[in-house]
Order: structure tokens, then C-alpha cells, then sequence
């Protein structure tokens, strides 16, 4: 039970988009379900470090989807628990080390799939033992997240951390009046949120800080209008997102964006039909899967991304999702 | 993380028996490698293996892991083997080269990958932590030239490209920890704010349109006002330098968008809502609606000739809010802001959405 994350194989591209655009459900799907069987190929061994992410981007999918069992449940839990360490952390993968990443991975798979018990099984200290591993991650001085014990500190950890404790009804082992206070320092005069102080706002760290704001219930410190009004400049006239000023736009920051847009109630400040029409032509419409670009090689996590987005604007035929 | 501008290969010729067995061939070896390296055996040997398999994946976050253990274990044979010579608080010499050597070569080993891998995180938190942690042990002079090698690395990587986001935030870590160094023992502080300065005003001459570089300018410029602890009139000649540089900018380059993200920055020092973390908190109400007023003047010129311009019109509602909320005149101007908004839904539909909800809040109900 394991996805590979690298580039897919392609389909034809003819360099012309379709008139009609559909999005192509059923190869998305086989595309998800095809990716664990590609054990031959040296790209499956060199992504191993993101499994347990690849995993649950493909879960998630397929759930938006509509496929909720297009993959294995027993298998998705023995894998899950096959990659925690006695600290109670999660590795990418069996063998990997521990890392606030997989950590919020394991988290929301198990979650999505409603197998939180799981972790109460013989042995594995239960879900007190991950709420423990995330909560020694905190720093006492800032507030902030490491990623794992070696000490490196990003707001993407903080959210996560936000996360995954929320999920397991444990907000209260972290001190978040701290959390919410290093989250404010990261704050920028154009609204956005850098990656810690003084650093320049990005749509991935707005994401995360808005995201992290919104599960402590903190949403009234955002500068709603103001980030707003950046978030929806980062739309191109192609329809897509950027993550920065003058950068390309990219499937996967249009997720952050739009997500970002969602939580502070500014979905409608940025073109969503225009949006949606990007992201159908990011896909691979003959093999399934979707890019970061038109054209481009697809991979698990753009494919989630894109899926992720157009649900959020209301695609027919897609389960909703929430944007946190 | 992911793939990044790769190009869809489209119809794929299916692979030959051949190249099947050879890809098979490297799956063996590069697994074998990754065995070898779990060894447990924390010697200069595995070193080398690390060595190889991050040079093959640098993204094996796990792996960058087992080098830290190595390092920390090395370390500390070197300090026991140093202390069995006799009582000592200090590294020997051969204990420094040593140590020195270790740390020297090991950066030097991720060079080629940083070139190669600009946006792998895990090199560059690996590097700082090598210098952090363990390059803390050497004496100050070494550390000191260390981190300004590092300095000069973050410098070509900007060079390389001006916008990695992973490039600037090095470089403010570098900063932090060369300003660390010193400051720690003696009373004669001692920042590099101003070079700082310097380097973001040689990167904007270079390119106008680096956000990066401006928005590092607007965190340097408050710091370095209170380190040559500027008066009132200090403060108010670095705004009206900062004012005209941005006002030149724009006039070369009225479209691009992170110059007037600039100029929303530099505005919020007119704004009591924000003033106080800019860079002349303390300007009187009235300095505030006079600097306003003659913003407002400078952004309707550039109107002329470039009415197609959508940032001048947003710049100018903006700017026009904030007068009339300084002024407390109500019903100052809100005709011609209505208008500019409409405007606005025309030139700008893929934010109309936003627009709108301007148009209802500035309508009277
Ligand atoms: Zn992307």
C-alpha cells in the first residue's frame, strides 16, 4: 500500500487544449490506484521519502472523488502504523525517521478513513503518544514547531501540529495562545504571513498560518481585506494562481490561495470559472493525474491539489471539502 | 517535493527488455546503498556512503539524519581523544583541525547539490545545522569565517536567482548569526544592517521588479533608524528618499506589481492603523495628511497615458480612503472613487467579486 510520488508517465499533449473540458474522473482514479504497482520503476524507490504523503493526497482524492474505497482500508492502516516510531512519530515511510510532516500525514489518513482507534492497538502507547511526540516540538521561548528533534523551525510545522491535535482533540497539550502570538509576528503590512519573522508573505505560509488561525478559533486577527486583496492578485489572466508576486501560476498554489480566500470569506474576490478552467487543462486527459502547469508531467500531489481546488469551488460531481 | 515545470513526455515509446533490466539494475544498487548506510557503524566510511546515496537523492530527508549522528559522533571522539592528552577547557590544535577539516569538507560537499538543488530544503537545514550546532564547538575567529563564506554563498545563489525564497531566508540567517558572533563578549555592538541596506538598494538597480528585495528593504529600513537611533528628521528624510526612489520606479515600470506593493508599505506610515510599526511612527496628523495629499498628486499623474493601468486606480482609492479617513470628511471625494472602482470591474474582471464588495461599502444605503 504505496504510492509513488515522482512524475507520471504522460499521455499525448497535443500543445491545444480540448474545447470541451470535462474532468476525467475515472482515469483520475486509476491513475491514484495504478501508482502503488509501480515497484519496477527507479522513481517509485527516489520518492520514498514522500509515501505516507503520497498516500494521503491519493486518499483524499479519491474521496473527493467519490471513491472513498478506490484503495485499500486495511492495507492504508497497516502501512500507516507500519511507518510510527516508538517516540510516537511518523516516518515517510517504514525505516524513515520521524518528522512532523508524516506525523500530520498518519494523522488525517487514519482520520479520513475513521480509524483513529487504530492507534490505541497493543503497544503503540495510543493517540496520547503522538499528541505527546507533536506537543515536544513546541518551543517554550517562540510558541513555534520544529519539524523533528534536530531543530528546524517553519510555520507549515505549527499548522501541522495545529492539525493533526485537532483531529485527536488535544489542542490543549500545546500552549496556543503562544503559537497564535509567533503566527501574529510572522504577519506582513500586505495582510500575507511569512515563513517566521521578518520573512516575505508566500501563499504556502499564508495557508498555514491562516489554516492554523481558523483551528484556534483566531480568525479575527487575519487583515481580512488586506490579504485578501494580495491573495486574490496572485490570479493570472490564464486563470491560475502564483504563490508571489510576478511568479508562474501553478496548481498547487492555487489551492493555497483559494483555500486561504475560503477561510477568510473571499472565495468570490478571484475568477473561479477561469480558475476551474485552468486546472482541467493542468490535467493528462488521456492517463489521468494533473500537473502544476498545461502540459506539464503529472504527479500525486498536484493531482490532489487540483482536485482539492475545484472542489472548493463547487465543481459538479465532487464531494466538498472543508478549506482548512 | 514535487515535480515543477516538467515537461509532459507524450507517448512514450514502451521501454525495451533492455532498458527494463537496466532500470532494474539501478533500483538494486541504490537499495543496496541505502542498506549499507543503515549500518550503524558511525564512522568516516558511512560518511562517504551518505555521501553518495544524498548526492543520488538529496530529498532523503532520513539519510541527512544518519550524517548528523556521524558528525555528532565524530565530535565527540575528538573531544575525548583531546581531553585523554590532558586537562584542558580548549581544543587542542589538532583537536580544531581536526574538527575544522570535518566541517569544511562536508560543506564543501554540498555545494554541487545546492547548485543542483536550489529548493531542497533538507541541504539547506542540514548546513545550517552543521554550522550551528556543531561549527559552535571552534573557536569564535573560525566560526566567523565560516558564516562569512556562508554570506557569500547566499549572495551567488541570489545572484543566481533573485527571488529564492530559500536564498533570502539563508541570508537573514546568516546575518543573524555573524551579527551573534560579534556581539556576544564585548560591549561594542556591532550589525550589519546598514550593508544589509546596501545589498537590497544594489539588487533593486539590478532589477526592479524583486519583491524580495523590497520587501527585505522594508524590515531593514525600522531597524536601521533605531540603530543610528534617528530623530524625527532622520526618520522623515529616509521616507521622503525611500518616497522618491519608488516614485522613479514606478514612472519606469507603472504595471508591476511589486512596486506598488511597495508603495502600499511605504503608505502604511500614514496610517494610524499601522504607523506604529513603520518607519516614522511618530509623524503629527497633520504631516501625515500632507504627505497623503501629495501621494494622491504624484499617483493621478502617472494616470495620464496609462489609464489601462489598474494598479494606479487601486493605488489611488487606497490613498483617497485613507484621506478621507485622516480627515474625517466624509464626503470627500467618494464620487470619484465610485467611479475609479467601476473602472476598476472593467479593466479588472478577474477580481470583480472584490470590486463589488467595495462598490456596496462605499454606497450609500
Ligand atoms: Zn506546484
Amino acid at each position: 500500500m504505496s504510492l509513488v510520488s515522482g512524475p507520471g508517465r504522460g499521455g499525448q499533449f497535443q500543445g491545444q487544449l480540448p474545447n470541451e473540458l470535462n474532468l476525467v474522473i475515472e482515469k483520475h482514479v486509476e491513475y491514484i490506484q495504478d501508482l502503488g504497482t509501480r515497484q519496477d520503476e527507479l522513481e517509485y524507490w527516489l520518492t520514498e521519502h514522500l509515501r505516507l504523503n503520497g498516500v494521503y493526497w491519493g486518499l483524499t482524492a479519491l474521496h473527493l472523488l467519490g471513491r472513498p474505497d478506490g484503495l485499500p482500508r486495511d492495507a492504508t492502516i497497516d502501512f500507516v502504523l507500519s511507518c510510527q516510531h516508538e517516540n510516537g512519530g511518523f516516518g515517510a515511510a517504514p525505516g524513515h525517521d520521524p518528522h512532523m510532516l508524516y506525523t500530520v500525514s498518519a494523522i488525517q489518513i487514519l482520520a479520513t478513513v475513521h480509524a483513529l482507534d487504530a492507534l490505541e492497538a497493543d503497544g503503540r502507547g495510543g493517540k496520547e503518544k503522538v499528541v505527546q511526540y507533536i506537543a515536544g516540538l513546541q518551543s517554550h521561548s517562540t510558541g513555534s514547531f520544529a519539524g523533528d528533534e534536530w531543530g528546524e523551525y517553519d510555520t507549515r510545522f505549527l499548522y501541522g501540529a495545529f492539525n493533526a491535535l485537532s483531529l485527536l482533540r488535544s489542542l490543549h497539550a500545546v500552549d496556543v495562545a503562544k503559537a497564535v502570538s509567533h503566527i501574529e509576528a510572522c504577519a506582513n503590512f500586505d495582510g500575507g504571513y511569512g515563513i517566521s519573522p521578518g520573512a516575505e508573505s508566500h501563499s504556502g505560509q499564508i495557508f498555514t498560518c491562516v489554516g492554523a488561525l481558523a483551528i484556534a478559533g483566531r480568525l479575527d486577527l487575519v487583515d481580512k481585506d488586506r490579504l485578501g486583496a494580495w491573495l486574490s492578485e496572485r490570479q493570472l489572466s490564464d486563470g491560475g494562481l502564483n504563490g508571489r508576486p510576478e511568479k508562474l501560476e501553478d496548481v498547487c498554489y492555487s489551492w493555497w490561495v483559494l483555500s486561504s480566500l475560503s477561510m477568510i470569506n473571499r472565495l468570490h474576490w478571484i475568477d473561479g470559472e477561469k480558475l476551474t478552467k485552468f486546472i482541467l487543462n493542468c490535467q493528462d486527459q488521456e492517463k489521468g493525474g494533473i500537473a502544476d502547469r498545461p502540459g506539464d508531467a503529472v504527479d500525486v500531489f498536484h493531482t490532489h491539489f487540483g482536485i482539492a481546488g475545484l472542489s472548493l469551488l463547487g465543481f459538479p460531481g465532487l464531494k466538498p471539502i472543508d478549506a482548512v | 517535493m514535487s515535480t515543477h515545470g516538467v515537461p509532459r513526455v507524450s507517448g512514450e515509446p514502451p521501454k525495451s527488455e533492455q532498458d527494463r533490466a537496466k532500470e532494474a539494475r539501478k533500483i538494486r544498487e541504490y537499495k543496496s546503498l541505502i542498506d549499507a548506510v543503515q549500518n550503524d557503524d558511525l564512522t568516516n566510511e558511512t560518511l562517504t556512503l551518505t555521501s553518495r546515496l544524498l548526492t543520488w537523492n538529496p530529498e532523503y530527508y532520513s539519510i541527512w539524519n544518519v550524517r548528523r549522528r556521524i558528525v555528532c559522533h565524530l565530535l565527540k571522539e575528538m573531544t575525548t581523544s583531546t581531553q585523554a592528552e590532558g586537562p584542558s577547557t580548549y581544543r587542542s590544535d589538532t583537536s580544531t583541525e581536526a574538527l575544522s577539516d570535518l566541517i569544511s569538507n562536508d560543506l564543501k560537499f554540498q555545494l554541487p547539490l545546492l547548485r543542483k538543488f536550489p529548493k531542497c530544503y533538507w541541504i539547506w537545514n542540514y548546513r545550517l545545522w552543521l554550522l550551528e550546532g556543531p561549527s559552535g564547538t571552534l573557536p569564535k575567529t573560525n566560526q566567523q569565517r565560516l558564516w562569512e563564506q556562508e554570506l557569500s554563498l547566499a549572495g551567488k545563489m541570489l545572484s543566481l536567482d533573485s527571488r529564492n525564497f530559500n536564498g533570502w531566508g539563508y541570508r537573514r540567517k546568516v546575518i543573524a548569526a555573524l551579527e551573534r558572533l560579534s556581539n556576544g563578549s564585548d560591549d561594542h555592538e556591532q550589525w550589519l544592517t546598514e550593508s544589509e541596506f546596501e545589498y537590497t538598494t544594489k539588487m533593486i538597480n539590478t532589477n526592479l521588479s524583486n519583491f524580495s528585495a523590497w520587501h527585505n528593504r522594508s524590515v531593514l529600513i525600522p531597524r536601521l533608524l533605531n540603530e543610528r537611533r534617528a530623530d524625527r528628521q532622520a526618520r522623515k528624510k529616509m521616507l521622503e528618499e525611500e518616497l522618491e526612489l519608488l516614485q522613479r520606479a514606478l514612472w519606469a515600470g507603472d504595471n508591476d506589481s511589486s512596486l506598488w506593493f511597495y508603495h502600499q508599505n511605504l503608505m502604511c506610515t500614514f496610517d494610524p492603523q499601522y504607523a506604529a510599526r513603520s518607519m516614522a511612527p511618530d509623524l503629527s496628523h497633520h504631516e501625515r495628511q500632507t504627505y497623503v495629499k501629495a501621494e494622491i498628486e504624484k499617483v493621478h499623474e502617472m494616470l495620464e497615458g496609462a489609464e489601462d493601468c489598474k494598479w494606479i486606480y487601486q493605488s489611488l482609492i487606497q490613498l483617497n480612503m485613507l484621506h478621507k479617513n485622516l480627515s474625517g470628511d466624509t464626503c470627500h471625494a467618494i464620487g470619484q472613487i465610485i467611479q475609479w472602482v467601476e473602472t476598476l470591474n472593467k479593466i479588472d474582471p478577474l477580481r470583480s467579486g472584490r470590486w463589488n464588495d467595495l462598490l456596496q461599502k462605499l454606497r450609500p444605503q
